[in-house]
């Protein structure tokens, strides 16, 4: 379903370079599910965010259920919208109501009618438990409801790919339960998911590989049992030192 | 124990009221002092007033009759070629029973109400500013997404435009735009002054919607573009409107000047509401009571018009 292949990824600021994303490859298998961990700035986000073109790379190859992104005739909002991705700081659009969140991409990206959109919407919202919440506006809501809506959001699209780039970080504690909830319910039904997530419990318990990266490179690439009773990389052993 | 002192207001309301009123007295002394007569009596016929309107007789002949008939004079004319009486109604009879009168001469007059000039001007104030705040504000748009466009060609533009109009005084730029550009293109005065007005408002306003755009947190365009959605449906469906809703207040601020600014286009003898000012005064004598007037009236407009945008606001604000 993905498949990287030598990619690179640098920034220049102030007159040094900094290899984000250093010479990785992988795969990931329809229906997999991968944990990216690492320090922080190690380049887990700018990895992810290569893998539905939101940042362009500067070498490699980024290959989604068998298009190729580098390729000039790829129409990368077509991409896009086989690709969901839910953030950080969950980027609702404040504007718009819950339900039109969930609707405005269904209609002006998939051109679905009206009816079938609101739907669609309500039936994953009832999903994600705040069809309730429908007709709010994001400020209304929890930081665990809004990361709920997005993840809604990027699944009314009918996405094959699902991307979560620490989708419970910015979550009081009490909150964080909710959304690994979801998430673990949409693994179990088989969806393709790369999770970025410092929840270790997550990794263990969902993730069939777990990927670890520092310094912009791909470490280690292990089942959750192995890595965490027995990494290799004595750099993957300090940092779970750290965080266990 | 309260943890707000209440503050005692009363003195400085009373202050306040003192310091008008005394401002008010000064204001009446300095015209006693120059033995300005007030003529505040002549000013309401500018807005409207009733005009005389002669009517005719519709035959010649003579008249036989003029009864009044409650606010009206009905006129009984006994056709010079015989046949029925014909009754004509005025307001007010110029003729007598026993005069002659020939065909389409006058027998009497009726007063119609007529819009005055100050009306006029206001009315014409009004809709320049209007038109060339909607023009402008569409330039300003557009330029201000050229502005922070990738394209050098179009930025450059943007960038010339809007130094070329924020560098130089919108006087000049009237006269240029109607001694010279409506001179190439042979522009109606009005169509000038409209669109100096537009070109004017529109660098302010795209400066107001670049800085607007450019407020919209990244994370909401990463998020649309990543539902799929092309950059210009993001532009249209996720950041012109929360920008837009961002940059009311400043807007607001540039319409209302503009309502202020459009007094120039009088010096290209476009007769709004300043220059129909500047005309009555020419008739009336009435300088101090006009400007005032005339004042009053701006300051009417742009409260009204700083009220709808001030309920606009509150309207946007429901997402908040
Ligand atoms: N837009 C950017 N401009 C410059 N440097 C960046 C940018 N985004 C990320 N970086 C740098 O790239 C590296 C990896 O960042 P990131 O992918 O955000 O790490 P992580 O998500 O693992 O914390 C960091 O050194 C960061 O400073
Ligand atoms: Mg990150």
């Amino acid at each position: 379903m993905i498949e990287v292949k030598n990619l690179i990824k640098t920034f220049e600021g102030r007159g040094q370079v900094v290899r984000a994303v250093d010479d990785v490859s992988t795969q990931v298998a329809k229906g997999e599910v991968v944990v990216i961990i690492g320090p922080s700035g190690s380049g887990k986000s700018t990895f992810l965010r290569c893998l539905n073109g939101l940042e362009e790379f500067n070498d490699g190859q980024v290959i989604i259920d068998g298009i190729d992104l580098t390729e000039s005739k790829t129409n990368l909002n077509a991409v896009r919208r086989e690709v969901g991705m839910v953030f950080q700081h969950f980027n609702l659009f404040p504007h718009k109501t819950v339900l039109e969140n969930v609707t405005l991409a269904q209609r002006v990206v998939r051109q679905r009618k009206p009816a079938e959109a609101n739907e669609r919407a309500m039936k994953l919202l009832t999903k994600v438990g705040i069809a309730e919440k429908a007709n709010e506006y994001p400020s209304r809501l929890s930081g665990g409801q809004q990361q709920r809506v997005a993840i809604a959001r990027a699944l009314a699209m009918d996405p094959k790919v699902m991307l979560f780039d620490e989708p419970t970080s910015a979550l009081d504690p009490e909150m964080v339960g909710e959304v690994l909830d979801v998430m673990k319910q949409l693994a179990r039904e088989g969806m393709t998911m790369a999770v970025v997530t410092h929840e270790m419990g997550f990794a263990r318990e969902v993730a069939d590989r777990v990927m670890f990266m520092d310094a912009g490179r791909l470490l280690e690439d292990a089942p959750p049992a192995q890595f965490f009773t027995a990494p290799r990389e004595p750099r993957a052993q300090a940092f779970l030192k750290q965080v266990l | 124990m309260p943890l707000k002192r209440h503050a005692i207001q009363w003195p400085w309301r009373g202050l306040l009221v003192v310091i008008l009123l005394g401002l008010a007295a000064s204001l009446w002394y300095a015209t006693q002092r120059i033995h300005y007569e007030w003529r505040w009596e002549r000013v309401p016929q500018y807005f409207a007033y009733r005009a005389e309107v002669s009517q005719d007789a519709p035959v010649a002949g003579r008249v036989s009759a003029v009864t009044p008939d409650g606010g009206v004079s009905r006129i009984a004319i006994a056709p010079e070629s015989g046949g029925p009486l014909v009754t004509v109604t005025v307001e007010q009879a110029r003729v007598k029973a026993g005069d002659a009168v020939a065909a389409n001469a006058a027998v009497g007059v009726n007063f119609e109400w007529r819009v005055g000039p100050l009306t006029q001007g206001l009315w014409v104030t009004i809709w320049i500013s209007f038109v060339s705040g909607f023009v402008g504000l569409a330039i300003g748009l557009i330029t201000g997404l050229c502005r922070i466009s990738k394209n050098p060609t179009l930025r450059g533009l943007a960038i010339m435009y809007i130094e070329l109009i924020r560098g130089t005084p919108l006087l000049v730029q009237i006269f240029i735009f109607y001694f010279f550009i409506g001179t190439v293109l042979n522009l109606d005065r009005i169509v000038a002054g409209v669109g100096a007005l537009a070109l004017f408002v529109g660098a302010y306003t795209a400066e107001i919607i670049r800085a607007g755009i450019q407020s919209i947190a990244k994370g909401q365009t990463e998020a649309a573009r990543s539902l799929g959605m092309s950059a210009t449906q993001t532009m249209i469906y996720i950041v012109l409107p929360q920008a837009f809703k961002r940059v009311l207040p400043p807007l607001a601020g540039q319409f209302i000047s503009l309502i202020k600014d459009s007094s120039l286009v009088s010096v290209i003898a476009i007769t709004d509401l300043t220059k129909s000012g500047r005309e009555i005064i020419t008739s009336s004598f009435a300088t101090f009571e006009i400007w005032f007037t005339v004042a009053l009236l701006y300051l009417l407009v742009t409260a009204v018009l700083s009220q709808l945008l001030f309920w606009l606001e509150r309207r946007f604000a429901r997402s908040d």
